[in-house]
C-alpha cells in the first residue's frame, strides 16, 4: 500500500488506483479517465474484519461488497452496513467492487457517465467544458454521488484510516466527502484509504436501510436511505437518531432537524411521520437520471418513514420474537 | 518490430488449464477469453458491467470478465462456460436449462448458467427471491426470465435428487 501510495503522489505520475475495477475500468472506457499507468490492488489480500476490545469494528477497505455482507461481524454488530453492501449493484460487481471503492465512488451523471464521441459537441463542466447537458441554463456541474455504502457509514459515525504521502491519517467518513460534483471526495494524489473504522454498537440500537431505484441491480439509486436510532434502556424512547440520504447531491446528506425530531420521543407512527416530512423538507434534492426534485423529496419521504419503521419494527410491543432480545 | 513490445506474460488457469500468452496490460480478460484463445462461450453484451452476459466464474465467484484486466487474474482458477460439461455430458444446471427452455437466443445463457451454478453451489435450496437476486445482474432481452427461474428451481431439485442417489 505504501509503495502504492509514493507511485500516485509523484507528481508526474499519470496513474490510477484500481481496486475492484468496477468503477475504473467503465470510466476508462468511456475516456472519462485516461491514466497511463494503473496500480492493481487485487494481489493485495484483504485482512478479516477485526472487533477491537473497545467492541469498535475494523474492516479492510479491499474487503469486496459481498464479503462485507457475508461477514458475521458486519452482521452482528453493523446490520445496517450489511443490508447496504448487499444493495449494490450486482452480485457479479459485489464480488469484485470493494468497500473502499465505493466509498471513493467519483460523482455521476446521465450526462457524463457516457460515450461522447457523437452526442455532444463540446465538454460538459465535469468534463472540463463550461457546459451542463443536463441542466442546459445551469452555471454548475451538477453530478450526484451515489455510492450507497456512505449514507450507512455515516450513520454509524465511521472513520476512515488512510494511507498517503502525510503518512497515516484518520478522519471522520464524512469529512471524506466535499459535495463538490467535480471533486467530491477530498482524498489528495497518493492517500488510499486503507480501514474503515466503525465505533462499538451501544446496547440498544434501532437500524435499517433502503435503496430505491426502478431496476435494482442495473441501476444506481434513485434515493438510498440510511438510519440509526440509539434508544435509552427501556428500548422505546429515541435518544440520538441520525439520518443520512445518498444520490440526492454530490456528498450523502444528514437530515439533522429529521433526527432532533426523533430525540427524546418515543417513535409511533406521528412521530416517524412528522420526522420522514421533516427530512423531505430540509434537504433539497438534485435532481438526477430523469428523477425529478419533487420526486425525489416524496422518495425522501416515504424512503425516510419506511426505513424509521422497519428499524422500529424489533423494538415494537407487538412483535414479542425479539421481547426479551 | 518485436512482437511482444509492450506485451506481458502471463499464466492463466483456465477450465483447469494452464495457459501462457502474451497479453497487452489493457486487455480485459474477456478480450482475451474471446480473441487469443477462441472461448466464445463467453459473450460480450455492454462491455460496461451492466449486463451480466461476460460472467465467468474466478475461485468459484461469478465476477465480469469485461472489467477484469487479464494480467490481473493471474493464479486464480477461471471457469468458462465452455468448462462446465463433460465431454458431451452437460451439468445439471444446462439440462435444467434446456429442459424449462429457458434459453430463447441464447445470449445470456452462459453468464445465466455460470451464476446459477455459483448460487447452487452455495445454497442448495434457493428461494425465488434468492434466485432473482443472485440473476438480478443478468439481462435477457427476450424477456424470458420467468423460464430461467424455473430452470434454476429445476436444477436445484435435480442436484439435490442426484445427491442423494449417491
Amino acid at each position: 500500500m505504501a509503495e502504492a501510495s509514493r507511485l500516485l503522489a509523484r507528481p508526474d505520475s499519470k496513474a490510477s488506483l484500481a481496486a475492484g475495477g468496477t468503477e475504473l475500468l467503465p470510466r476508462m472506457k468511456y475516456g472519462l479517465a485516461t491514466p497511463q499507468k494503473l496500480i492493481s490492488l487485487k494481489g493485495v489480500a484483504a485482512a478479516a474484519p477485526a472487533l477491537a476490545t473497545d467492541g469498535s469494528v475494523g474492516l479492510d477497505a479491499l474487503m469486496t461488497l459481498n464479503a462485507v455482507a457475508a461477514s458475521s461481524l458486519v452482521r452482528e454488530n453493523t446490520p445496517l452496513l450489511a443490508a447496504a453492501a448487499i444493495s449494490v449493484g450486482s452480485n457479479e460487481i459485489r464480488n469484485m467492487a470493494t468497500l473502499g471503492g465505493n466509498l471513493c465512488q467519483d460523482s455521476r451523471c446521465l450526462y457524463y457517465n457516457q460515450s461522447h464521441d457523437f452526442q455532444f459537441t463540446a465538454p460538459c463542466f465535469k468534463r472540463g467544458g463550461n457546459r451542463c447537458y443536463f441542466i442546459p441554463e445551469g452555471k454548475k456541474c451538477w453530478a450526484v454521488f451515489m455510492a450507497d455504502t456512505a449514507p450507512a457509514l455515516i450513520c454509524l459515525e465511521a472513520k476512515v484510516h488512510f494511507t498517503g504521502p502525510n503518512g497515516l491519517l484518520t478522519i471522520p467518513l464524512e469529512q471524506l466527502y466535499s459535495n463538490d460534483p467535480l471533486r467530491p471526495v477530498t482524498l489528495a494524489p497518493g492517500e488510499i484509504i486503507s480501514r474503515v473504522m466503525i465505533p462499538a454498537r451501544p446496547m440498544h440500537r434501532a437500524e435499517a436501510f433502503a435503496k430505491f431505484s426502478w431496476r435494482r441491480g442495473f441501476e444506481f439509486s434513485a434515493v438510498s436511505v440510511a438510519a440509526v436510532l440509539d434508544l435509552e434502556a427501556d428500548r422505546q424512547t429515541c435518544r440520538s437518531a441520525r439520518i443520512a440520504i445518498g444520490s440526492i447531491a454530490a456528498a450523502p446528506l444528514q437530515a439533522q432537524k429529521a433526527g432532533t425530531v426523533l430525540a427524546g420521543e418515543r417513535p409511533n407512527d406521528k412521530v416517524i411521520t412528522a420526522a420522514a416530512e421533516q427530512a423531505a423538507m430540509e434537504i433539497r434534492p438534485v435532481p438526477h437520471h430523469g428523477y425529478s426534485r419533487a420526486y425525489l423529496s416524496e422518495c425522501i419521504r416515504v424512503q425516510v418513514r419506511r426505513v424509521l419503521h422497519a428499524a422500529m419494527k424489533p423494538f415494537s410491543k407487538h412483535n414479542g420474537r425479539n421481547q426479551h432480545g | 518490430m518485436d512482437e511482444y513490445a509492450g506485451k506481458m506474460l502471463i499464466q492463466l488457469n483456465i477450465n483447469g488449464e494452464l495457459v501462457s500468452l502474451a497479453a497487452e496490460p489493457q486487455e480485459t480478460l474477456l478480450d482475451v477469453l474471446r480473441d487469443r484463445l477462441g472461448l466464445t462461450g463467453t459473450k460480450e453484451g455492454c462491455g460496461m458491467g451492466e449486463c451480466g452476459t461476460c460472467t465467468v466464474l474466478i475461485d468459484d465467484k461469478p465476477q465480469l470478465a469485461c472489467l477484469l484486466l487479464a494480467v490481473e487474474c493471474q493464479r486464480q482458477a477461471i471457469i468458462t462456460i465452455e468448462g462446465l460439461s463433460k465431454g458431451r455430458q452437460l451439468t445439471s444446471v444446462q439440462e435444467a436449462f434446456l429442459d424449462e427452455g429457458a434459453v430463447q437466443c441464447g445470449f445470456c445463457t452462459p453468464g445465466m448458467v455460470l451464476a446459477t451454478t455459483a448460487l447452487l453451489t452455495e445454497n442448495g435450496q434457493p428461494s425465488e427471491e434468492d434466485i432473482q437476486k443472485a440473476l438480478e445482474g443478468h439481462l435477457c432481452r427476450c424477456t424470458g426470465y420467468n423460464k430461467i427461474v424455473s430452470a434454476v428451481q429445476l436444477a436445484s431439485k435435480k442436484i439435490n435428487l442426484s445427491e442423494k442417489h449417491k
